[in-house]
């Protein structure tokens, strides 16, 4: 009994080394996780479909009152924290950028730089993490907790879709919320940019405001707010995916939670990415 | 109304239900009993089609539920009713809001309409005192009563109910089971009732069925089951130790 134990313990410690076996493990992550895209893009469209077929039969998509609660919950509640964290991180990047640019007599840079990388990359960025923490969570763990109290299967059971019901508004309302939460974190931190250079730099608001306009080109912002629209799906997606896929009780909706909170963040991370790329591939000016 | 034609079911290596064949006629009460985890519960999920069976089929009056698309299915499942073992209430509707959503969702009733409606059927299970209170402040019996409105809400020919005394007190266990008894008389459905409570089945029942090993071993009307000659039944509903219900099952090793 011991020596099975040690051996145990023993084999347990060791890295394998068979490249077959190697080979057979990367390929059943890679498997899982081709599962698991699919499931989501299937799950997307599933709700899409569903939600367009209840229209097509002349009724409203959701009740207006669920939609509007969680715009009020994903929306007008992450303002404070949106636009405080921007805030402070526009003033830390204004005064670091500032110090080193003021070397070169060319802290007038600053309003540019910050305003361009708020609007194109930080804002939407910004907001996306924030959110897939925040309301990420809070979809996860609210639909993991109703399905595993059989209230999701309630609602299937009713002959009502859960997917339209519970899912279309909460990603509908991300999606619409998410561009308005970008420029609220945009703002902020331009706003707190325009102190710094007034304070530091001894940049005038009116100058400020020539330097932000010439520096910032429509297609920034453009890009900003088509961003934050492709990171609200994906938050609102991947957190009511998981919602719904919770099994194993209290500890599933538990572990649900966590890896909605760290999927949606890589994800909303590895798009940008991805944006990026594609953006300067194919619009290189 | 229900027939189940040699139902089998598999999850991965288990096999949950093997060969089931039942009948069910219009405004029949069919308890179905048997131990805690031999797919009891699974049989009603599979007529409501939540879980498709591995072969074998399930008809509900003309529809073969396991060959219906998405949205027959769901046209379906808006007359069948459901009470949850727990209910299943939202927890985030109060009373009223519960009681109201298929019509709200499923109908192009008026509010005024649906009022009407979610007051009648909670009048007609006792809670419409109760209304404007939320799940969370209801007590078990109490939330059983509101499912069993929201399950009637629709006027379906059919109710499924899952466990409906458990974890009820004995006087409240027979509040249900009367209360189960004499709406499904008035509304003229059918019900399909899965327990193990032998004094609640006997009760409700117009017709049993004992599920045993993913098998229906026997089915007929109570008074059969009563005098059965099966070694299974009579040790299920004798409640004894002793029997073959318990032979090598970890149970067994624990009454040791």
């Amino acid at each position: 009994m011991a020596d099975d134990e040690q051996r145990e313990a023993d084999s347990g410690g060791t890295i394998e080394t068979n490249p077959v076996v190697v080979v057979q493990e990367i390929g059943q992550i890679g498997r899982g996780f081709l599962r698991e895209v699919g499931g989501m893009f299937w799950f997307i469209i599933q709700t899409v479909t569903e939600t367009i077929d209840n229209m097509r039969r002349g009724r409203a998509p959701f009740r207006a009152a669920s939609f509007f609660r969680h715009t009020e919950r994903a929306g007008v509640g992450s303002v404070p924290l949106v636009a405080m964290v921007s805030f402070f991180l526009g003033l830390t990047m204004a005064l670091l950028t500032g110090y080193q640019l003021e070397r070169f007599g060319t802290e007038r840079l600053v309003p540019g730089l910050v305003s361009i990388a708020f609007t194109r990359e930080l804002g939407p960025l910004l907001t996306g993490i924030m959110l897939a923490a925040r309301i990420g969570a809070a979809f996860t763990a609210e639909l993991g907790t109703m399905e595993v109290s059989e209230e999701v299967e309630a609602i299937e059971a009713m002959g009502i879709s859960p997917l339209r019901f519970l899912v279309a508004p909460r990603m509908l309302a991300l999606f619409l919320l998410m561009p308005c939460l970008s420029v609220i974190s945009s703002v902020a931190a331009i706003i707190a940019t325009s102190l710094i250079s007034r304070a530091y730099f001894n940049i005038a608001f009116v100058y400020f405001n020539d330097l932000v306009l010439n520096a910032l080109l429509i297609r920034d912002i453009i890009t900003g707010i088509a961003k934050s629209f492709l990171f609200g799906l994906l938050i609102s997606a991947i957190a009511c995916y998981r919602g719904l896929n919770v099994t194993g009780g209290a500890a599933g909706v538990g572990t649900a939670t966590t890896s909605s909170v760290v999927t949606a963040i890589t994800t909303v991370i590895g798009f940008d990415t991805l944006f990026n790329i594609v953006y300067v591939v194919f619009s290189p000016t | 109304m229900v027939e189940l034609r040699h139902v089998r079911l598999r999850f991965d290596e288990k096999l949950v239900l093997d060969d089931v064949c039942l009948e069910v006629e219009p405004l029949e009460r069919v308890v179905i009993m048997g131990q805690s985890g031999s797919g009891k519960s699974t049989i009603l999920r599979l007529i409501l089609g939540i879980l498709q069976p591995t072969s074998g089929s399930i008809f509900f009056k003309q529809f073969e539920i396991s060959r219906l698309n998405r949205r027959k299915l769901q046209q379906v499942r808006s007359q069948i009713g459901m009470v949850y073992q727990y209910s299943a209430l939202l927890s985030s509707r109060n009373v009223r809001d519960n009681v109201a959503l298929p019509l709200e969702e499923l109908t192009t009733k008026s509010r005024e309409e649906i009022d009407r409606i979610v007051d009648e059927k909670l009048e007609m299970v006792g809670m419409l005192g109760a209304k404007h209170q939320m799940p969370s402040e209801l007590s078990g019996g109490m939330r059983k009563r509101v499912s069993l409105a929201r399950a009637l809400v629709m006027d379906p020919e059919l109710i499924l109910f899952d466990e409906p005394s458990a974890g009820l007190d004995p006087v409240i266990s027979s509040v249900i089971d009367e209360l189960i008894i004499r709406l499904t008389e008035t509304s003229k459905v059918t019900s399909i009732i899965v327990t193990h409570e032998m004094d609640s089945a006997f009760r409700i029942g117009t017709k049993m069925a004992m599920l045993y090993q993913g098998k229906i071993i026997e089915s007929g009307p109570p008074e059969q089951l009563k005098q059965s000659k099966n070694p299974v039944v009579a040790q299920f509903l004798s409640g004894s130790t002793e029997g073959p219900i318990l032979e090598g099952s970890q149970d067994a090793i624990a009454t040791k």
